[in-house]
């Protein structure tokens, strides 16, 4: 890890190489194929810039002299043609003999995932499910084995992106398009929309998740279940709240009167890591202000504010959300 | 150079040849893969295809690089100027412009083709 940070910051002066959302810090095996790509890449153009302008300097500067006809001819036909036609081509045959290993498919869980402005919802179909686990704008996935992704989208083409994990992948209205993903090591990422959607379209992010099978199985079961009763007074009167507000036209919150499906399921809210995909902690301070005022963070967003309830009410209503875990 | 017809020396067309070989051979290998892909779902019949028109293509460009080589007539005299206004120089000027387009397309039409050896699905 150190090693590998190392080399990126020394040559761009860059802090950013390592991290939740960095290419070239993978963290599963298709992501792996990439940075090494990336890295080969890199290493071809080097040498053809250096080999390159190396001439250059030679002819020009270090032994400025006519060259004969022959000479003129081997070094323009061999140093123009054949030296960049060659590396070109070994470089385009290593980068497509990739491809097809980054489509291969996926056994056991499949994940559907449906793109809205401004969020993703996200259906779990374990291996012979008949009906799937919901939940919203958080990928978990199990480390050590290939999930099959399944995209889809609702009014506009987005696309999926975990850049840690592996490349991306157009979700079109309409059509289904898939992909898969390997992650080698469990730990947190960040994905993102990488396909202009509307206002929004760059606050449309997500957490990701990577943990062992284990650990996934018992977190896939407590999402599968319907969510807890709020305690204490205050989360009481929030869920009171997010009844009589209407809320529950929208979202759905299992094991509730609310079953909406126009935003994203809320059965489990308080343990995905962000809000509104991906913009905001999961704080009861940001979820007042969003539910107060959703556009201030997202222009555009189908979600209408609340700023008509009093700071008591928001209040109530974060608190009874923070404790749906 | 006597045995050459009047007609490439002032042919444009036949200087531009190779790259129209090439765009067709890329425009029909998109349409072909496009096609199988709708109609079958797989890409067998389109990987024969492909390999079939690359062939073609290929022969067809390195026909048209050696006339135009032969034009160029490098080696009878070699001049790689050519700016007088006389018919040598632009019969040279043409035959050597077709050459180097031939050259390039070869190497657009191998490159444009090689996915199909690697990728055998529509995914
Ligand atoms: C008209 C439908 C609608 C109503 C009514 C509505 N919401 Fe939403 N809500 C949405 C949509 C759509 C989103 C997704 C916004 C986005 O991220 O682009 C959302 C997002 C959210 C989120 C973030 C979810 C996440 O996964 O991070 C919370 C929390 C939330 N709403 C709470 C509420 C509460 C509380 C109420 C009632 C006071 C409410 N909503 C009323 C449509 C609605
Ligand atoms: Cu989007």
């Amino acid at each position: 890890m150190k090693r590998r940070a190392a080399i990126c910051v020394l040559p761009f002066l860059l802090t950013a190489c390592a991290g939740e959302q960095s290419v070239l810090d993978p963290a599963g095996r298709d992501a792996q194929v990439l940075s090494d790509l990336f890295w080969v890449m890199l290493a071809g153009a080097v040498v053809l810039w250096l080999f390159v302008n190396g001439l250059i300097f030679y002819v020009t500067r270090i032994a400025p002299r006519p060259l004969g006809r022959r000479a003129a001819e081997a070094l323009i036909i061999g140093g123009g043609v054949v030296f960049p036609t060659i590396v070109l081509g070994a470089l385009l045959i290593y980068a497509l003999s990739e491809m097809p290993n980054q489509r291969a498919s996926g056994e056991g869980l499949e994940v559907r995932v449906m793109a809205h402005q401004y969020w993703w919802r996200v259906e779990y179909w374990p291996d012979g499910a008949s009906e799937p686990v919901i939940s919203a704008n958080e990928i978990r996935l199990p480390t050590g084995q290939r999930s099959e992704i399944t995209l889809n989208a609702e009014r506009v083409i987005h696309s999926f992106w975990i850049p840690a994990l592996g490349g991306k992948t157009d979700l079109i209205p309409g059509r289904q398009t898939r992909m898969s993903l390997e992650p080698v090591r469990a730990g947190q990422f960040r994905g993102q929309c990488a396909e202009f959607c509307g206002e929004s379209h760059a606050y449309m992010a997500f957490g990701a998740v990577t943990m062992p099978p284990e650990e996934f199985a018992a977190w896939l079961e407590a999402e599968a279940a319907p969510a807890k009763p709020p305690e204490g007074n205050e989360a009481t009167r929030g869920a009171a709240l997010f009844l009589s507000e209407g809320c529950g036209a929208c979202h759905a919150v299992r094991g509730t009167a609310a079953s909406g499906a126009v935003g994203p399921d809320l059965t489990h809210l308080a343990s995905r890591r962000t809000l509104a995909a991906g913009i905001l902690p999961m704080e009861k301070a940001a979820l007042r202000d969003w539910v107060s005022d959703p556009a201030r963070f997202k222009p555009g967003v189908e979600m209408p504010g609340f700023d008509h309830l009093t700071d008591a009410e928001l209040e109530a209503l974060a608190s009874y959300l923070m404790g749906l875990t | 150079m006597t045995e050459e017809t009047p007609f490439r020396h002032r042919s444009i067309w036949h200087m531009v040849l190779a790259p129209v070989v090439w765009s067709l051979h890329f425009a029909s290998v998109y349409a072909i893969t496009a096609i199988d892909c709708a109609k079958t779902g797989t890409l067998d019949t389109a990987q024969l295809a492909i390999a079939a028109l690359t062939l073609i293509a290929l022969v067809l460009i390195a026909v048209i690089t050696w006339r135009s080589w032969r034009q160029w007539d490098y080696l009878g005299d070699y001049t790689y100027v050519h700016d007088k206004p006389t018919v040598k120089h632009r019969r040279e000027f043409l035959g050597h412009a077709g050459f180097l387009l031939g050259v390039v397309s070869v190497i657009g039409v191998i490159f444009v083709a090689m996915p199909a050896l690697f990728i055998g699905s529509c995914q």
